[in-house]
């Protein structure tokens, strides 16, 4: 019995330590934020697994208790009791408020993602069977199957619509993902951090090469942009 | 479990004119010709698990695809086409229909009733979800292969434009008949149950499983002609050039994604309430114990089926759908936790303080609350808009889905199976190998599944045939979890099958139910009679 117990220690400890470990740091290999919609995900996601992970440490730790000590042992016969209202009701208003507090920063960051700031650059982005066109109408620059070119710390806003069937823009490092739905337009933005390269691909199954749909964003300094635009413009 | 006494009552006289049917048929016509709701049932099941075994081996074969990045063990197009056969056939031919199979079995003894209501309607159901799964699957072998767009289909994906072969017309046709199979299914049960209890029987002593169909089956009722609908509008889409999905001619390929998810997000219930009702019966039957807070659990029911109906746009927050909308539909989503939460907690105080036998049945339904906590919390993280965003359409989602599917629905669904086999059969399965089949699928289940959600927040989306390097660590554990998950279910399959031939004959209640536990079903030989009694049990 005593070894039981133990043991359901252990277990508890353990389960707590990997609900911890899901938490906060661990997130930081699983996404890596380089807008600041990014990092508001990231930051409403280690909240929601705070709240949560409550409700999973107490739930597998209670099933876990009753499996290792409840076992059916000659003598000991099963208890009757089968109500109590008390602790119904206990159970269906933490949760309930739990939700409620959860709903808070989702709300406010999902405001934020949905208000798009007064932007610096526009482009709007075109998904086809398998590729995706990007089209800079300030500039009068068109292109496909090549990086998307952006300046760092300015705000894009994007235009996302497809040619054919429906596609989804997503970069997971910016925390964007978009839909690209023929006959609709929809309007996402982000502001990368730092210049780099960043990867993502088509999200929403299209067709046979769906797989191989990749989006890759070049984010370099205004300056380079200025550059790069220029020559577009040429085109060079 | 709230069967009381079984009480004696003689055989009305006209009850022996109103069976004709009963002269015993031998052979294959037995299995044709009958309205039996047993015998309906066992085909059921048989059916089910064929379209499984198939199923699954789709997945087996997806997943040496995927364990490693650019393999060619399947070509793209092909990838694509089992793929969307792997999630229609495990959602609308084996899950809905197994859950259907045992219904069929289980719940008329339970109510202490001596068929359905319909038994020839009964029949119908069955016999229309055969032709509509083999239509289904011949698409394969035809030019140019099945449907390709995932069970979800979305246009203009299946348009004739973009899929011009006949396997986006048979996949339609297929759920059409599954789906009319379903609806008078649908019928029968909400007719059976609220019309054909033993005398005695109300509503608030009818067995939690048979609370769990009756909602199961309103849902199925309300969802599916909405699913019907649209199938018949992609159809004509497809063949006639009607636009309801062509924008260029004015339709919207999202009014489909409403449509769709309007069914398919109640469907999801429709897969998972019968095996909790499962999950409800056999965790009593094993501890010993009454099921904690009966009254609580038929509303949280009744909560799930309702609130089910109101979320489905969770499933199109990247579409681009209006923000107020998105809040609504993100609250819903969360509210589900709550009812939710109460099965589970409920769960808890039924085993706690029991006597708790570890038969393979009660390890599956154990098993079940541990895996279905971890959907239902990944579920909670899916309803946070901003999260959903970044997770969505990735493998963090399929990860979600098989918690919820696999870790539930099937869980629960093996739980049942171990449980009522010896009734249904009449014989004993080898409690061994049925520990070892829980085994490595609990652990199978948890090595291929896991890990997709580190996948998902890495940024790898699902519906994809390869994989750039970056997720291939992952990739290789969810594969080998996937090989471990095709072992126990070959040793699930062996062992039924001998015990079938070669088990022991199993006695009226092998699980030795103490009273307050025992449903009716327990009362009667293995299998039980034909008509189920000899006198109409009365409850008190």
């Amino acid at each position: 019995m005593k070894n039981r117990k133990g043991w359901a220690l252990f277990l508890i400890v353990g389960l707590s330590v990997a609900a911890a470990l899901i938490a906060s740091p661990a997130g930081a290999w699983l996404l890596h934020p380089v807008t600041p919609v990014a990092r508001d995900v990231r930051s409403l996601f280690y909240k929601a697994v705070a709240i949560t992970a409550f409700f999973f440490i107490v739930a597998e730790g209670l099933l876990l208790v009753a499996v290792l000590r409840f076992r059916a042992k000659p003598g000991v016969p099963a208890a009757t009791w089968h109500e109590n209202l008390r602790l119904e009701l206990v159970w269906t208003a933490i949760p309930t408020l739990a939700m409620v507090v959860l709903s808070g920063p989702a709300f406010s960051t999902m405001k934020y993602m949905e208000t798009i700031p007064k932007s610096d650059v526009q482009i709007e982005v075109v998904g086809h069977q398998w590729f995706w066109e990007y089209r800079y109408p300030k500039y009068g620059v068109i292109f496909a199957n090549e990086p998307l070119v952006v300046p760092a710390g300015k705000i894009i806003s994007a235009n996302v619509t497809s040619i054919d069937v429906v596609h989804s823009w997503f970069v997971p490092d910016f925390g964007i993902k978009m839909d690209a739905n023929p006959g609709r337009i929809n309007h996402v933005w982000f502001q990368v951090d730092h210049p780099g390269t960043f990867e993502g691909q088509c999200a929403e199954l299209c067709g046979v090469l769906h797989g191989k749909m990749f989006i890759t964003v070049n984010v370099v300094t205004p300056e380079e942009f200025e550059r790069w635009i220029e020559q577009k413009k040429k085109g060079v | 479990m709230e069967a009381g006494t079984v009480v004696a009552r003689p055989v009305p006289p006209h009850a022996a004119a109103a069976y004709p049917g009963t002269k015993p048929r031998s052979g294959i016509l037995k299995w044709l010709l009958t309205s039996d709701h047993k015998l309906i049932g066992v085909m059921y099941l048989w059916l089910a698990f064929f379209f499984f075994s198939i199923a699954g081996a789709f997945a087996m074969v997806m997943r040496a695809q995927l364990s490693a990045p650019g393999l060619h063990v399947l070509r793209p197009e092909v990838y694509n086409q089992l793929m969307s056969l792997h999630g229609t056939f495990m959602v609308f031919f084996f899950t809905i229909p197994i859950m259907a199979g045992i219904a069929n079995y289980v719940v008329p003894i339970q109510l202490g009733a001596r068929d359905m209501a319909f038994p020839r309607l009964n029949a119908v159901s069955f016999w229309l979800l055969v032709p509509a799964g083999l239509l289904m699957l011949s698409s394969l072998f035809l030019h140019g292969g099945s449907a390709a767009a995932g069970w979800t289909s979305y246009p203009p994906l299946t348009d004739r434009q973009f899929s011009p072969g006949p396997g986006v017309d048979l996949w339609i046709l297929g759920l059409h008949l599954a789906g009319a199979s379903s609806i008078l299914g649908g019928i029968n049960f909400v007719v059976t149950i609220l019309n054909l209890r033993a005398p005695g029987m109300t509503m608030f002593k009818m067995p939690m499983f048979c609370w769990t169909v009756l909602v199961t089956q309103t849902i199925i009722l309300f969802a599916t002609p909405v699913l019907a609908g649209a199938l018949t509008m992609a159809l004509t889409d497809r063949m006639f050039g009607t636009s309801f999905f062509h924008p260029a001619a004015g339709g919207d390929p999202v009014l489909w994604q409403h449509l769709f998810w309007f069914y398919s997000h109640p469907a999801v219930y429709i897969m998972v309430l019968p095996g909790m009702g499962m999950i409800s019966q056999i965790l009593p039957a094993f501890s010993g114990k009454r099921l904690f807070g009966y009254k609580g659990m038929v509303l949280a029911t009744a909560g799930i089926g309702f609130i089910g109906y109101l979320v489905w746009g969770h499933h199109m927050f990247a579409t681009g759908i209006d923000y107020r909308l998105r809040q609504f539909f993100s609250f819903a989503s969360m509210v589900i936790a709550v009812p939710t939460g109460i099965k589970i907690w409920s769960w808890l105080a039924t085993i706690w303080g029991g006597s708790l036998r570890f038969r393979t049945p009660m390890l599956f339904a154990v098993g079940f609350i541990a895996l279905f906590i971890i959907g239902g919390i990944t579920g909670i993280w899916l309803a946070l808009v901003p999260f959903d965003i970044q997770v969505h359409d990735t493998y963090f989602v399929v990860a979600h889905l098989h918690y919820v599917l696999f870790g539930g629905s099937l869980m629960a669904i093996m739980a049942g199976i171990y449980y009522w086999f010896p009734k249904i059969s009449g014989k004993l399965y080898n409690e061994f190998w049925g520990k070892v089949h829980f085994w490595l699928t609990f652990i199978g289940m948890n090595l291929t599944f896991m890990p997709m959600h580190m996948m998902g927040m890495l940024g790898m989306p699902r519906r994809i045939y390869t994989y750039r390097p970056e997720f291939a660590s992952w990739n290789h554990v969810a594969s080998a979890g996937a090989a471990v998950l095709g072992v126990g279910m070959t040793i699930f399959a062996v062992n039924m099958l001998w015990s079938l031939g070669r088990g022991k004959r199993a006695p009226v209640d092998p699980w030795t139910h103490s009273a307050e536990t025992r449903t009716l079903e327990w009362t009667v030989s293995s299998p039980p009679p034909a008509e189920n009694f000899h006198t109409i049990p009365v409850i008190r």
